[in-house]
């Protein structure tokens, strides 16, 4: 038994086959949720954070966001991308440290038991208007 | 003006994950979201699997793929409920097609859904399924760097499989590299190295899936030492 499900997407998503594209198709729909609710007629800035075990590149989701604004009040927001860090924590010995060369193991006592305290952010701070 | 949001930006897609997570526990469903690059042999680890366990555990298989339904074919001699997912262009799957698709199988009649996802390791790493857990399988054929490459698959999963090892021979694949790549980014994850063409090292990867399945459906079960 096979059944086959074909979902409809936009044009855009089409066009551009990459996750960068519906990550800011899902920011442009919060900025103007809530430009709408805050009584904002036009975004001027929109201010995100993206940890950097998240792997969106830049450059990418800025030319994402640009396409996914196109035609509403966010159409000429600019878009500032805070990068964070990777930070850890040790359960063992409790350091706190940031990630070296992709080695996800403590810096102080070795152990691998540590929790990713920084770094898979992936979210909007604030939006400014008027 | 400045209205502060502090919003996860995927929260749609995270919301909808935690729906589906909450149906499949209370109807006991392990579902597993396997993650390659397109080639390194889901299918074939799927048609294996399914082979090995015949009607041992009710199966369950959600093809997830750009177009086409080739891979939904090649295990329809199996005679599981597949539904198949055609993203038309899009690079991974989401949490709301695998919510629409769930309605299309008997949820009272399943042990283990697979999913395999779109073959891609950086963009289904991001979306947030509702599985029980991740599963990355890597082929030698792609070389030995991918841990290095997409540290966070490796860090997410709960074992990854290393496929196609009969042709180590005719690559520059070394496992040293690859070992001490995965070590560093998740020290203690399973590791299975098999050829799903040739059979080597399936046993390993059976128990280890069969035992996830019984612990599922009996938590008091203590697994066995591989």
């Amino acid at each position: 038994m096979i059944y086959l499900l074909e979902f409809s997407c936009p044009e855009s998503v089409k066009k551009l086959i990459m996750h960068e594209l519906r990550i800011a198709e899902d920011l442009s729909a919060i900025v103007i949720e809530t430009a709408r609710n805050g009584n904002l007629s036009i975004v001027g800035k929109v201010n995100i954070s993206i940890g950097q075990l998240i792997q969106v590149v830049p450059e990418i989701f800025e030319f994402a966001f640009r396409e996914a604004v196109r035609n509403t009040i966010a159409e000429d927001a600019e878009l500032s991308i805070e990068i964070i860090k990777v930070k850890m924590n040790c359960v063992q010995c409790g350091c706190n440290f940031h990630l070296n060369e992709n080695l996800f193991k403590c810096c102080r006592c070795g152990s691998i038991d540590i929790k990713i305290i920084n770094g898979k952010e992936l979210f909007v701070k604030s939006i400014e208007g008027e | 003006m400045e209205i502060k949001i502090m919003r996860n930006i995927l929260d749609r897609n995270q919301n909808k994950a935690n729906e589906v997570r909450n149906l499949l526990v209370s109807k006991n469903i392990v579902m597993v979201n396997i993650i390659s690059s397109p080639g390194a042999g889901k299918t074939s680890l799927l048609e294996r699997t399914c082979e090995h366990f015949g009607t041992k555990f009710k199966f369950g298989v959600i093809e997830g793929d750009v177009t086409t339904d080739r891979d939904a074919q090649r295990l329809k001699k199996y005679n599981i409920p597949i539904v198949v997912i055609n993203t038309e262009g899009g690079c991974h799957l989401d949490s709301h097609s695998i919510s629409k698709v769930l309605d299309s199988f008997d949820l009272d009649n399943l042990d283990l859904l697979f999913v395999e996802n779109v073959g891609n390791l950086i963009c289904p790493s991001q979306f947030d399924l509702g599985e029980t857990f991740k599963l990355a399988v890597v082929s030698t054929a792609e070389g030995d760097d991918k841990p290095a490459k997409y540290p966070m698959l490796f860090r997410d999963a709960r074992a990854v499989l290393l496929n196609k090892i009969d042709l180590i021979p005719y690559t520059n694949f070394s496992y040293e590299s690859f070992r001490k790549d995965l070590t560093a980014i998740n020290a203690g994850i399973p590791l299975f190295e098999i050829s799903c063409t040739r059979g080597d090292g399936m046993d390993s990867w059976y128990s280890w899936i069969e035992n996830q399945l019984l612990q599922n459906l009996n938590p008091n079960f203590t697994s066995r030492r591989l």
